[in-house]
Parts: C-alpha cells; sequence; structure tokens
C-alpha cells in the first residue's frame, strides 16, 4: 500500500510559493519556471496551488524580514504534514547579501525547517528544477 | 484564414520548444556566472576578492597549524555577482558556467569550494611567506629576467634589500 502510495504520489505534487521578502528575482524565476513552455515544471507533474492547504512541496524565496516573520510562519503552519520544503535563492539560505541587517530575522532554517537548498541570485529554472526533483524524491519516502 | 493556417502549420512542424532537461541535454549561455572556481597556484592572497564580495561568501585565513592559507567560498551566500573575478589581479578566481546548485540541507555547511596556499620559506632568511604567483610576476614586469626571477624566492623584507642595494 505504501508502495503504491509512494509511486503514485511522486507523479503529482502540488507546489506551494511563499515570498519571505523577496526582491522578487527569484520569484520572477519560479514563475519562469512554471509558466513558460520552454522549462515547463509541469512535466515533472508539479502545479502551483493557490492555498497553502493544497500545498505538498513548499518553496521559499526571500531572506524573511522581520515585518513579513510572523505572517509567513503562519501560513507554513496551515500546509499539511507531511511536506517538503525548498529554499530558492541564497536570501533564504544564508540571507546572502542582507546579513546581519536589523530588518532581517533570517535565515530561514532557524525557524522552519528546510530539506533543499538552491543557491542563486536568482538560480537559473534548470537549478530550480533540479531542486524541484531532489524535493519530490524527498517527498516519496515521507509518504 | 490561409495565414492562419500557415502560422499553425508551421508550428506543427517546428516541433516542441520546450527545454528537455532534466531529462535531456540544455543549453547554458555564453557568460552565464556560475560557481566560483579557485586556482590556488594563481592566488597571492592580496584579500581583494574577500573585500569586494557582496555576499561576505569569501574567506581567506590561516590554518591553525599556521603551514599556510586556506581560501573558502561558501556558495550558499555567493550571489554570482563576479566582483572577485573583475578585481582578482592574478585572475585566479573564476566563475565557471556550472549553474548545478540544488543540494540537500545536510550539506548547507559543506558546499563550499576550497583552496590551501602553502606558504614557502624565503631563500635568504627562510621566514614563511605566500608564494609568489608567476602570473603576478608577467603582471609586475612584463618581462621576467634572471635577475628577477630571484626575488621571487624572497620574502618582502630581503626583496626591498635586495632591490635597493
Amino acid at each position: 500500500m505504501k508502495k503504491l502510495l509512494q509511486k503514485i504520489v511522486g507523479k503529482s505534487p502540488w507546489l506551494y510559493r511563499i515570498n519571505a521578502g523577496s526582491c522578487n528575482g527569484c520569484d520572477v524565476e519560479l514563475a519562469t519556471t512554471a509558466c513558460i513552455p520552454r522549462f515547463d515544471v509541469e512535466r515533472l507533474g508539479c502545479k502551483y496551488c493557490g492555498s497553502p492547504k493544497h500545498a505538498d512541496i513548499v518553496l521559499i524565496t526571500g531572506p524573511l524580514t522581520v515585518r513579513v516573520k510572523d505572517k509567513v510562519l503562519r501560513v507554513y503552519d496551515e500546509i499539511p504534514d507531511p511536506k517538503v520544503t525548498v529554499a530558492i535563492g541564497i536570501c533564504p539560505i544564508s540571507a546572502g547579501v542582507f546579513r546581519d541587517s536589523y530588518a532581517i530575522a533570517g535565515p530561514i532554517d532557524s525557524f522552519i525547517p528546510v530539506d533543499v537548498n538552491v543557491p542563486g541570485c536568482p538560480p537559473r529554472p534548470q537549478a530550480i528544477i533540479d531542486g524541484i526533483l531532489e524535493a519530490i524524491k524527498i517527498w516519496e519516502t515521507r509518504m | 484564414m490561409s495565414s492562419f493556417l500557415k502560422i499553425a502549420l508551421r508550428n506543427l512542424l517546428k516541433g516542441p520548444s520546450t527545454d528537455p532537461y532534466p531529462f535531456g541535454e540544455t543549453f547554458v549561455p555564453k557568460g552565464l556566472r556560475g560557481k566560483i572556481k579557485y586556482n590556488a597556484k594563481a592566488c597571492i592572497a592580496c584579500g581583494m576578492c574577500e573585500h569586494v564580495c557582496a555576499g561576505g561568501a569569501i574567506q581567506i585565513k590561516e590554518t591553525a597549524d599556521k603551514s599556510g592559507l586556506e581560501f573558502i567560498v561558501w556558495h550558499n551566500t555567493c550571489a554570482f555577482c563576479g566582483l572577485c573575478e573583475h578585481y582578482c589581479p592574478t585572475k585566479a578566481i573564476r566563475l565557471t558556467e556550472d549553474f548545478h546548485t540544488a543540494h540537500s540541507q545536510e550539506d548547507k555547511y559543506r558546499y563550499v569550494e576550497r583552496g590551501f596556499i602553502k606558504y614557502v620559506t624565503c631563500a635568504r632568511c627562510a621566514t614563511p611567506m605566500v608564494p609568489i604567483a608567476p602570473e603576478l610576476m608577467t603582471l609586475a614586469y612584463g618581462q621576467v629576467n634572471k635577475d628577477i626571477e630571484k626575488l621571487r624566492h624572497l620574502c618582502p623584507k630581503c626583496r626591498q634589500k635586495q632591490s635597493l642595494r
């Protein structure tokens, strides 16, 4: 039963995007990965969803600013378990060039358990696809 | 109507425009700024890269046993801005076209590019010093002759004495 579930579930993980105070660079790359036929993340069975309650894989961008911190944690708690978290860009991973700023509460892994990191400023769509593939592998084992 | 059909037929014959990655090969545009590659042999440890690094990704520091300098780039805070490459006088740092950066959380702090510059001793007074790269010699002197080549193995103090003699 578990094996069957793993087989099915790996084919259609739904993606959810959280912007934790990003500059929009990584969000543009995420939109490119999903919406432009050239990169087309839906070939992997992924689909962006609008509600956190439908999400399986969470893509987080941005360094987690102090202002947005509570909202991000609240939205993150709405996502049902099991979930896989992917940090997109150097900001959520290490706060990048904004590190040690008074306006930054991050890096994100001090508040949220992160599973896959995709550094880059911003990462290429292909690198994001790499990260999502890795996340799908983890997602299958969590079932 | 006929023009529409023409376009539809042409698009049909063109094949898919989707990039086959991750199932096939992808394209890499020329000049893509990817992961940093470091060449310890050409490095003169001037520290310029560390100074200009926007994300604070580069660190050059002496090892615990004082046998040399260790160079580290932590890719997880490197913005691929290319300033280090631009300001490196001997071009020891290069940005490659490698964009494969996805890795798991366990490797977060292991995702680094390392280099080690071993100290050499001065030919005259035997103090440890950073070896002088041939790239720096050509940069400073253009043509390197035998007399100048001798200076290469001296520490800054002995070099000063030698040149002022």
